[in-house]
């Protein structure tokens, strides 16, 4: 661990610097946004017929795909960003403050991948206003799209608000040191700031926190996104109540990755080892091992009710699930990495932030890879299980595949953008690495070092 | 739901109630402002024009508010200038097409309530009579739906099908379908205790056409929409584009508000939706019109016939038949039913004992008979008309007499001792319903004129003497005897729901087979490609795919 002494102008160092490689990476991203945004541009023109998509039945195609699986998988990272950055907060567990914005704004960079993936999926997304709000008081109550666009939108206020309050704080303290081309944004982001309200904004924060916590088995992760799925009882692919435990292992086992890479970059672009030091590497690799476990311990769960004397559509469909070579490969890569995470906890010696990237990297990619296929699986074994063309067909097109580059892009074009206006680390973390935080009672979560 | 309801809003007494108190804590005049909401609601089903209700109420707008900004102003001013025209004339004047105009009325009220406090929805909920009087009483609990309501639907008999796809190539046409969106979607099928021969070789050499044949060797399955009264895509749905009409159960798509999430395709458990991926191969103005709106309470939506780009579709019963919209023969028919070659599919009011599907679903025996003994493609099997009897019977024939005598009128058809105790055995069973006048109630109608041969031979020949029974194999001429007789020639089969655990609760019953949890499709008698029908639409999306990798498949 570094012995430097975290000062203002770390955090400010973001903000205050343009360098090539900043141009290099904004270009990187926005060519890649603009890329899908052409792309989505021709799909509008000729209809999803340019996607690989299809209807299931009769038709041997698949009526969702990577739309949908990218869809729910951005999801995850965003509401595991924001239950991580809310137990840092409710549960004290200042060692992670470092991160803690950075997961608020990963949440608010998943939030807007999955919206903008709502718009892509739709035949008809210039309906969205007039056909969904329109007929909001009467879908609300039986619709889990309907559920799912609320608890987003919900909680896309939830964490910007919370961001933003947060943010009061620091833009005043630090506000000399920002840049005069941004001073109506940030006049607007502190009007009628006084120093005494920073601890009702700590008490809002602290309330905010709870909720996300409260809520999130319920309406998050754990509850309407599954449900999408898990209600529908003629797809056996996706039914059952395992589901809301599953979808939110995924989550968190994504977000935790998201902001391991994130912090990553951060990290070695500003010189940040003091900031985000190893030890924040360390515990949250360990955080993911813990939901790695949970999660294959889940798909366990769900494996062994379909292939023991399963009903014969479980059973088919479970069958067919570990039998699906894409489905091995992902467990694998997920397996392979917790076994690497529990060695590394038993030996320190093999930690280091690389092979820590890496594991995020695989698990990333093996979540979206799971998340992709369990959304086609269930075209693939339905109950009515009769058409000759079922199990269909079904692999994302060119275009498909570049929404992933281009959802990628605008959430690294969000971070490069926030970045040059405000601290991406929270002023509160330095303060609290220095010791001169004003907090101290709250209780913190004792450090072990590894 | 019920009429007892006496609101006049669609969300009924106790939304009313509410508003009204939100309106009573306003400044502004409660009373007027229910009146209004009142007669909006009158002009979205169209029993008040646009410019009616502006004039209507326009003196106490002006006193109320000191102005009159709804947006009826304009219709009203257009009905000012040309006060010698009808009303529809006036509302042509200013939107220049009348049919689009009611749809344009609808939206405008829809915000002209919205405005005085109540939102007129264009939903396919209830829409009770107007007394804001009852409104005082309590809330009248809502009934479950009475069995005499109309409920389309259909009884199939799949031992009947024989696998000609006509119904499939028939529903194509009337809809202008897309290759591959097989609404109406037909399939051979076997599992570990139903076989189904080698196929695709045509009828002929399928064998096919076995005498009463019930269609063939195959096991089918005919799977239209279901309909279903807890329809779980029409649950799902984002936007009620997916709804069930009220007047008559059908499940349908407003293709005008449907977003093309596709929700309710990935929730039907029978597969029977299919998504506009492009751009539909029949033009819009190709598309007769009559056949794409449907009547509803609060006016007209485009429910029928194929979907445009980018929403869903699915089998549809025909609503623009239902509506009398293509002539009255028409209700009480689908474009399959009329196509089906030996009447395997009934289509009517399932609620009604007098419909088709009804007879064919409780009396299956009796209405195969019915059925095989009238229709049309089997002329060899059919039975006689009273005249043709007269023609040729003489008084003192006996049985075997008589049936040659018959026998011998056409050299095309045939007249056996089956047929005749056929038909008096249906004489036997038939409880003398009546077909009603208000649909198609085809089977009921030919039961009557099945009775009227048996009476006309009956002039002749004594059918109920104990040798002409003998003959017959009817026995001592009971029920018992002639439902025996019946089973023996049509066979008594099972009936059954698809999916029934499933808990949708179907209009679709079937006859026959029931395919098991493990049956798989095989080739039918005769395969799409040889009647132009495509069947794995996945083949034609491919082609416009892009960048898709051929063979590869998740």
């Amino acid at each position: 661990m570094s012995t430097k002494e975290p000062t203002e102008a770390d955090i400010l160092r973001p903000i205050n610097t343009l360098t090539t490689k900043y141009f290099a990476l904004y270009g990187a991203a926005a060519l890649g946004l603009v890329a899908f945004l052409i792309a989505w541009a021709y799909q509008l023109q000729q209809g999803l017929i340019v996607t690989g998509l299809g209807d299931w039945g009769s038709g041997g195609g698949s009526t969702w795909g990577l739309y949908i699986g990218a869809f729910i998988w951005w999801v995850g990272v965003a509401h595991g960003g924001i239950i991580l950055s809310a137990a840092v907060r409710l549960l004290g567990m200042d060692r992670y403050m470092p991160v803690a914005r950075l997961a608020e704004m990963t949440t608010i960079g998943g939030l807007s991948a999955a919206g903008f993936y709502i718009l892509v999926h739709m035949g008809r997304p210039d309906r969205m206003v007039t056909s969904v709000i329109g007929h909001y008081h009467i879908t609300v109550n039986n619709s889990p799209l309907v559920w799912d666009v609320t608890v987003i939108t919900a909680y896309f206020v939830l964490s910007a608000t919370y961001l933003g309050l947060t943010l009061r704080y620091d833009v005043n303290r630090l506000r000399d040191d920002l840049p005069d081309m941004f001073e109506p944004v940030y006049k607007i982001m502190t009007i009628g700031y006084t120093e005494k309200e920073d601890q009702v904004i700590q008490r809002m924060v602290w309330w905010l926190a709870a909720a996300v916590i409260i809520m999130a088995p319920l309406l998050l992760h754990g509850g309407v996104i599954p449900w999408l799925f898990a209600l529908l009882p003629a797809m056996p692919g996706w039914t059952g109540a395992i589901q809301g435990p599953m979808f939110l292992s995924i989550a968190l086992m994504s977000a935790i990755s998201g902001i391991m890479i994130i912090s990553y970059a951060f990290r070695r672009a500003y010189d940040w080892d003091h900031i985000i030091t190893d030890d924040i590497f360390r515990g949250l690799l360990l955080w993911l091992g813990f939901f790695t476990l949970l999660f294959l311990w889940f798909q366990l769960q769900t494996i062994i009710n379909g292939v023991f004397l399963g009903p014969t559509n479980k059973a088919i469909a479970i069958e067919a699930k570990i039998g699906h070579p894409v489905y091995q490969v992902a467990m694998t890569m997920i397996f392979g990495t917790l076994v690497y995470i529990f060695l590394q906890g038993i030996r320190p010696a093999l930690f280091n932030k690389k092979r820590a990237l890496i594991a995020s990297g695989i698990i990333l990619t093996g979540t979206l890879t799971e998340k992709i296929l369990f959304v086609v699986e269930g075209f693939l074994h339905p109950t009515f299980d009769i058409y000759a063309n079922t199990p269909g067909t079904y692999f994302p097109s060119a275009i498909e595949w570049l929404s992933l580059v281009g959802t990628v892009g605008l959430v690294a074009l969000l971070f490069l953008n926030l970045s040059k206006l405000v601290p991406v680390v929270e002023l509160h973390a330095i303060e609290h690495l220095r010791g001169d935080h004003e907090h101290s009672e709250e209780a913190t979560e004792p450090e072990v070092e590894a | 739901m019920s009429t007892d309801d006496e609101s006049f809003h669609p969300l009924g007494d106790e939304w009313e109630d509410e508003l009204e108190t939100m309106l009573d804590d306003t400044e502004y005049d409660s009373d007027l402002g229910m009146e209004m909401a009142q007669d909006a609601m009158r002009v979205t089903k169209g029993e008040l024009s646009e410019a009616e209700f502006h004039e209507r109420h326009h003196e106490a707008v002006m006193e109320e508010f000191g102005e009159d900004e709804r947006p009826t102003k304009e219709a009203y001013e257009a009905a000012q200038e040309e006060a010698s025209g009808t009303v529809s004339n006036m509302l042509g004047a200013f939107d220049g097409d009348g049919d689009e105009t009611r749809r344009e009325t609808m939206k405008k009220m829809g915000v002209g309530a919205a405005a005085v406090g109540l939102g007129a929805f264009g939903t396919a909920s209830d829409g009770p009579e107007e007394s804001l009087a009852a409104g005082d009483g309590p809330r009248q609990e809502t009934t479950e739906e009475s069995p005499t309501d109309t409920q389309w639907g259909m009884t199939i008999d799949l031992e009947r099908c024989d696998g000609c796809l006509t119904c499939m190539t028939a529903c194509t046409q009337e809809n202008s379908l897309d290759d591959g969106v097989n609404w109406m979607y037909v399939m051979a099928w076997e599992d570990e205790n139903n076989d189904s021969p080698e196929g695709g070789n045509g009828l002929s050499e399928s064998g096919a056409y076995t005498d009463f044949n019930m269609g063939s060797e195959f096991n089918m399955l005919v799977r239209p929409c279901q309909h279903c009264t807890d329809a779980p895509c029409e649950k799902v749905c984002p936007t009620t584009a997916r709804h069930t009409r009220d007047k008559d159960g059908l499940v349908l798509t407003d293709y005008d508000v449907c977003i093309g999430c596709r929700y309710c395709q990935v929730a039907c458990p029978y597969g029977v939706n299919y998504f506009q991926w492009d751009e539909p191969s029949t033009d819009y103005s190709d598309l007769d019109e009559s056949h794409t709106m449907g009547d509803y309470e609060y006016g007209e939506r485009w429910v029928d016939s194929r979907a445009p780009r980018g929403v869903m579709s699915k089998c549809t019963m025909c609503p623009s038949r239902q509506d009398g919209t293509q002539g009255e023969e028409k209700v009480g028919t689908s474009a399959c039913e009329d196509a089906c070659p030996p009447g395997a599919i009934q289509f009517g009011n399932v609620n009604d004992e007098k419909s088709d599907p009804y007879q064919h679903r409780e009396h299956p025996t009796k209405s195969r008979a019915v059925v095989h003994l009238t229709n049309s493609i089997e002329s060899s099997k059919s039975a006689p008309s009273p005249d043709d009897i007269d023609s040729a019977l003489s008084e003192g024939d006996d049985v075997e007499t008589a049936i040659e005598k018959i026998d011998g009128l056409s050299d095309n058809s045939s007249f056996t001792e089956d047929q005749l105790a056929i038909m008096k055995a249906i004489d036997i069973l038939s409880e003398g319903l009546e077909p009603g006048d208000e649909e198609n109630n085809s089977i009921l109608r030919n039961e009557q004129n099945i009775l009227a041969s048996v009476e006309a031979i009956q002039q002749y020949v004594d059918l109920e003497s104990d040798e002409a029974l003998e003959a017959l194999q009817l026995g001592d001429g009971s029920e018992q005897e002639a439902k025996f007789r019946l089973h023996q020639y049509t066979g008594k089969p099972s009936s059954f729901q698809l999916l029934e655990d499933i808990g949708t609760n179907p209009n679709v019953t079937y006859l026959g087979q029931e395919p098991g949890p493990e049956a798989q499709q095989v080739d039918g008698p005769t395969s799409p490609e040889d009647v132009g029908l495509v069947d794995e639409r996945q083949e034609v999306l491919d082609n416009e795919t892009v960048g898709g990798v051929d063979g590869v498949s998740l």
